[in-house]
Parts: C-alpha cells; sequence; structure tokens
C-alpha cells in the first residue's frame, strides 16, 4: 500500500489546489479576504452568494461528475479489454441525452430534464444489457457491438429531434449536448456517490487485475468472470449516468483521464481507479473554470475546454513513453 | 436532498423577497402578471432592472425605464444607450456571477429564449424574475404597461403602449379592404425558413392585406426547400438578410424569372431588427411591411397595362 499513497497524495493535493483555484476565479473579481471571510460564512451577503451559492457548488459538481466520468471510463475499459472504450462507448449518453432533449422540447423545468435524462440512461443500460445477453453466450465484444449500435441509434433520433425543433430552443439544446455545468444542481449526490464507489472498486481492484490480462487467465485463477463483468457493467452505467443527469454528455475526461494515469502511473487498477477519481475531478474541475472565466461574462462549453487541456497533455504523454 | 447551506443573510433576503409584502403591504408595492400566468409583486418599483435579452431590453426602455436597466445581454443594441449597459453574457448562457454582482432587483426573462435552468437558480437566490414572450400586438402594448407598472414609470410607459396601440389598429383599419397579396417572408436562407400565420411576423403580413403562402403550416418557423417556394408562386418575397442592409437572400431569387414576384421585381427587403423582435419598432416595420406591399398592388396595374 506505501507506494500507493505518494501518487494519490500528489494527485489529492493538485485537487485541492484546483479547488481554490476555481472558488478564486470567476467573472467578479474578489479580493482573497472577502473569499475567505465569505467561506468562513462572515463578510458581504453579496460575496457570500457569489462563493457559496454560485461558485462552490459548481466546482465541488464538476469535481464530482469529472471524477466519476474517469472512473466509468476505466471501468468500461477493463470491461471491453479495448483501449478506445469511454464511458459513452455504449450508447449511455445517447439514451440520456434523448431524455433531456424530450424534455426540453416539452418546455419542462431543469429537475424534469435531469429527471428525465436519468432515465433515458437507464434505459439505454438495460436495453444494452438485455440485447447484448440474447441469446447464447454473450462476450464483450458482442457487448460492445449492442452499446455502439445502440449508440447509433440514438444518435439519429438526436439529429431527428434537433432537426425538428423551434429554432429558440436549439442554443439550449445544444449547449446540453455539449456538456456544461451551469445546470448541475446540488453537488453532494454527486460527491457521496464518487466516495462510494472509490471504497467499494479498490477492494475489487486484484480481480480486475487479473482480468485485464484476459478472461481465461482470470477464470483459471479463481475469479467468477461473468459476474464481475456485469457489475463492472452497471457499476460504469450508474455512474455515468449520474454524471450526465448532472452535467450534460461532457466528453474527453472519461476516455483520457485513464490513460494518462496507466502512462505515468501503470496499469494497476487498485491505483489507478482512485487516481482517476482524483484526477478527472481535477481535469473537470480546473477546465470548468476555464470555461467560465476565459471570454467572461460569456461561457464558454466546458466540453471544448477538456479537449483542449487535454489533447496535447496526452500526446506529450504517448510520444515520451515506451 | 441535501441542500447547499445558504448563509442566513440571503435566507432572509429570500424570505423578504418572497413573504414581505404578503406579511405587511407596503404602500410602494406594485404587482403585475407575466406571460407565465405569474403574478410578480415587488415592495416597490425596481430601481435596478436586468433585461435577459434584447428584445425585453427594448420593451423596458419602451416601458420609460431604460434608466434602471443595469445588466443586458449580447445584441442589446436597441435604443443605441442599451450598448453601454453592462453585459452578462448572451442570453442562451447568462454569466450568473456577474448578473448577481449587478445587484438587480428585478430579472426580465425570456419564456424560451432563456435557459429555464438558470432563471430557476435567479429566483432561488431571491431575485424575483418576470417572464415576457409577447405573441400578439396587444401582448407586445400590454408587456410594456406591466413593465411600467413594476419600475414604476406607468405615465411614459403606458404613453408608449398606446402610441403602439394606436398606430397599429390605424394600420389595420387603413388595410382592412386591401387587395390581397400572396406573400413569401424569408426569416433564414439556410436552412431556408419561414413564419406561419400564428407568428408575429404572420400577423404584420394579414395585417397589411398579404396572404402567407406558407400560413397553413404547422409549425411557428418552418423549414422549407426552394421548390415548395417555386410551387406557391408568390407575388412578392419579402426578407431580412444577414445584417441590415445585406439583400444577397433577394438576389438568390432572381435566378428563378418564373416566379411572378422576380417578374414583378417585388422583392423587399425589410430591416430584421424592424420586424423579428416583438417591441414597439414592430409599429415601423409593420409601415414598412404594408408599403411593400402596397408597392406589390401598385405594379399589377403596371402589368396589366
Amino acid at each position: 500500500m506505501i507506494p500507493m499513497i505518494r501518487p494519490l497524495g500528489a494527485l489529492a493535493l493538485a485537487a485541492l489546489a484546483a479547488l481554490a483555484l476555481s472558488v478564486a476565479l470567476g467573472s467578479v473579481t474578489l479580493p482573497p479576504e472577502e473569499i475567505l471571510a465569505a467561506l468562513g460564512g462572515r463578510g458581504e451577503a453579496l460575496s457570500r452568494t457569489l462563493i457559496l451559492e454560485l461558485r462552490l457548488p459548481r466546482s465541488l459538481a464538476a469535481f464530482a461528475v469529472g471524477g466519476l466520468l474517469a472512473v466509468a471510463g476505466a471501468l468500461m475499459q477493463v470491461l471491453l479489454r479495448n483501449p478506445l472504450a469511454d464511458p459513452y462507448v455504449l450508447g449511455l449518453s445517447g439514451g440520456a441525452s434523448v431524455g433531456a432533449l424530450l424534455a426540453m422540447l416539452a418546455g419542462f423545468g431543469s429537475v424534469l430534464v435531469s429527471g428525465s435524462a436519468f432515465v433515458g440512461a437507464l434505459v439505454s443500460t438495460l436495453l444494452v444489457f438485455g440485447l447484448a445477453h440474447g441469446h447464447g453466450g454473450w462476450t464483450p465484444a458482442r457487448l460492445l457491438l449492442t452499446g455502439v449500435v445502440v449508440a447509433a441509434g440514438w444518435g439519429a433520433v438526436i439529429t431527428l429531434m434537433l432537426a425538428v425543433s423551434p429554432a429558440q430552443r436549439l442554443p439550449g439544446m445544444l449547449y446540453w449536448l455539449m456538456g456544461d455545468l451551469s445546470h448541475a444542481g446540488t453537488p453532494w449526490p454527486l460527491l457521496a456517490l464518487l466516495l462510494l464507489v472509490c471504497l467499494l472498486v479498490v477492494p475489487l481492484g486484484r480481480s480486475l487485475n487479473v482480468l485485464a490480462r484476459g478472461p481465461l487467465q482470470a477464470a483459471a485463477l479463481g475469479v467468477a468472470v461473468r459476474r464481475l463483468e456485469w457489475t463492472l457493467y452497471l457499476a460504469a452505467s450508474l455512474l455515468t449516468a449520474a454524471a450526465v443527469t448532472g452535467a450534460g454528455s461532457i466528453g474527453f475526461v472519461g476516455l483520457v483521464v485513464p490513460h494518462m494515469l496507466r502512462l505515468v502511473l501503470g496499469n494497476d487498477q487498485r491505483l489507478i481507479l482512485p487516481a482517476c477519481a482524483l484526477a478527472g475531478g481535477t481535469l473537470l474541475l480546473l477546465a470548468d473554470t476555464l470555461a467560465r472565466t476565459l471570454i467572461a461574462p460569456e461561457q464558454l462549453p466546458v466540453g471544448v475546454i477538456t479537449a483542449l487541456l487535454g489533447v496535447p497533455t496526452f500526446l506529450f504523454l504517448l510520444y515520451r513513453g515506451q | 436532498m441535501a441542500r447547499f447551506p445558504r448563509s442566513a443573510l440571503t435566507a432572509l433576503v429570500l424570505c423578504g423577497g418572497l413573504l414581505g409584502p404578503v406579511a405587511s403591504p407596503a404602500r410602494g408595492e406594485v404587482c403585475a402578471v407575466d406571460d407565465t400566468d405569474r403574478e410578480v409583486c415587488l415592495a416597490a418599483p425596481a430601481r435596478r432592472i436586468a433585461a435577459l435579452s434584447p428584445g425585453a431590453t427594448e420593451l423596458v426602455y419602451a416601458a420609460g425605464a431604460g434608466e434602471r436597466v443595469v445588466a443586458v445581454v449580447a445584441y442589446s443594441d436597441y435604443p443605441p444607450e442599451a450598448r453601454e449597459v453592462a453585459s452578462v453574457g448572451s442570453h442562451t448562457r447568462v454569466d450568473l456571477e456577474r448578473l448577481v454582482a449587478l445587484r438587480p432587483e428585478l430579472v426580465i426573462g425570456w419564456v424560451t429564449g432563456n435557459p429555464a435552468e438558470q432563471l430557476e437558480r435567479i429566483e432561488a437566490l431571491g431575485v424575483p424574475v418576470f417572464y415576457i414572450e409577447p405573441r400578439s400586438f396587444e401582448g407586445v402594448a400590454s408587456a410594456i404597461e406591466r413593465l411600467a407598472r413594476l419600475a414604476g414609470t406607468r405615465v411614459a410607459g403606458d404613453a408608449e403602449a398606446e402610441r403602439f396601440r394606436q398606430g397599429m389598429a390605424a394600420l389595420a383599419e387603413r388595410y382592412a379592404e386591401a387587395a390581397p397579396v400572396p406573400v413569401f417572408y424569408q426569416v433564414w436562407d439556410e436552412p431556408l425558413m419561414t413564419i406561419n400565420d400564428d407568428h408575429l411576423i404572420g400577423q404584420v403580413l394579414n395585417l397589411c392585406g398579404g396572404v402567407n403562402v406558407f400560413g397553413d403550416l404547422e409549425r411557428l418557423v418552418p423549414r422549407l426547400d426552394e421548390e415548395a417556394v417555386l410551387a406557391a408562386d408568390p407575388e412578392a418575397i419579402l426578407a431580412g438578410g444577414m445584417g441590415e442592409e445585406n439583400r444577397d437572400w433577394l438576389t438568390h431569387w432572381e435566378r428563378y424569372p418564373e416566379l411572378t414576384a422576380v417578374d414583378r421585381d417585388n422583392l423587399f427587403f425589410v430591416p430584421p431588427s424592424l420586424i423579428q423582435r416583438p417591441t414597439p419598432r414592430l409599429l415601423e416595420g409593420s409601415r414598412l411591411f404594408c408599403e411593400k406591399l402596397d408597392r406589390a398592388r401598385e405594379r399589377r396595374g403596371e402589368q396589366g397595362s
């Protein structure tokens, strides 16, 4: 356990620094002492509103969503044994998007949009689960193909809905599809889920390490492969559904953060999964801070920034790696 | 559901905003019903107003409360003074921090244009939101009156609303018996879009004695292909364009000389800001529309001779 403490400690420090930065920066400039006073529940009413009602909940939600996506991506990559897997590869974000867009078309408020997105994500999960189960045995390859085709179907439905939507609703829908944290509500459920998942998957880490080497070896070593794979699928789906419900489909974090960490830390799932939670959260936190301050008062979609930050970092690590 | 801890003072402000007027009806209290049928009451006329769409900005200025506007969004370019007001982002994505920092006492939201969750958040922070989205001439006039009531500028607002109402009524009277002109109004070029009879622009067309060739379509802003326009063969084509003077969309139609509108040179440009915003400038836009249709009627005679 000792060698894990250093990288995780460093990542935790980075996450705290990113959180401090994110709370300190905004389109309204506040002096540091005012921010500290607001955090302590003192100071002016306005700065308390800005810090406690607007910035801090959004920052925590960004961290939680980033962490959930990165962990979900890492689990999907182990499950499908495919480096291109990300949390959305099995059509989950498509289902969530269709749910959310339907609610937006009907003119519902934000709570129903989130609820509808969550239902869409679950419907997609069960659909893929049921179809991949099908007749005969199932394999990760079959699951992947089923998921990819279901995702393509959702994609067509989304395009159709965008094409027939009234023009004034389009910007809101596009922002949702691009991923956006401004409608993330209270961050506590997401943070709790992230913590819970970290605590639950670490004991599974050894089995996951074996599974990553191949199902035959895993079975030979006494791992209940089928059950572990379905657990992974449902866990990753639940995490993704929660993240997408909170912030729309933010791309890139779930694909690249696990790979980045593997390049630096090696492929031990016991270390990678908690590290993903911290690093994914930090990346999204920094990206969201930039998204809301770069050209303030205009707001950028956070997915643009995650890719712009992540792509060069990843390419550098890949180029440097063996 | 866990809630984020609110500071005591914000909670106080919130309660004050919601319960204050009920508990002790202050003498300066003002109320108005918004376009979502909710009654919005303020303990006193709002001195600091944030308008979250270019149209809302125009309406607040028209209501005589221009000096009280402390926040606008991108493209709020009319009246020219509005350009000097602090911007809080775009109507599709408002910078809430900057908005809150400007301490508005009233936010004018756009029912379908602003993101619902942001308007809900603003209300949760204790700032009342008045939703508007005029869908008729009377809706424009009454929006001006209602905003004037909330801003305590009824004298100026009621006068402006009345000017608009009478101007539109005069047009309606003048064109009540006018010979119908089949018209195609082009909202956008790619994709090609028009409006149906329910749309405010469709209502202007009907007011001037125009007959919208796509008026019966189901959707408020239908998307079309060029074939549909050729088949409908309108007598006049009216279009806005990118910017206030760009006639490119109209010259595009000149490649079809078999169109009656092209044959008679009834391709008319109408500055989009005069006709596409539900504001008092619609009166000016409507007058322009009616003049163009009159010109189309005159050209009928020229053709016959």
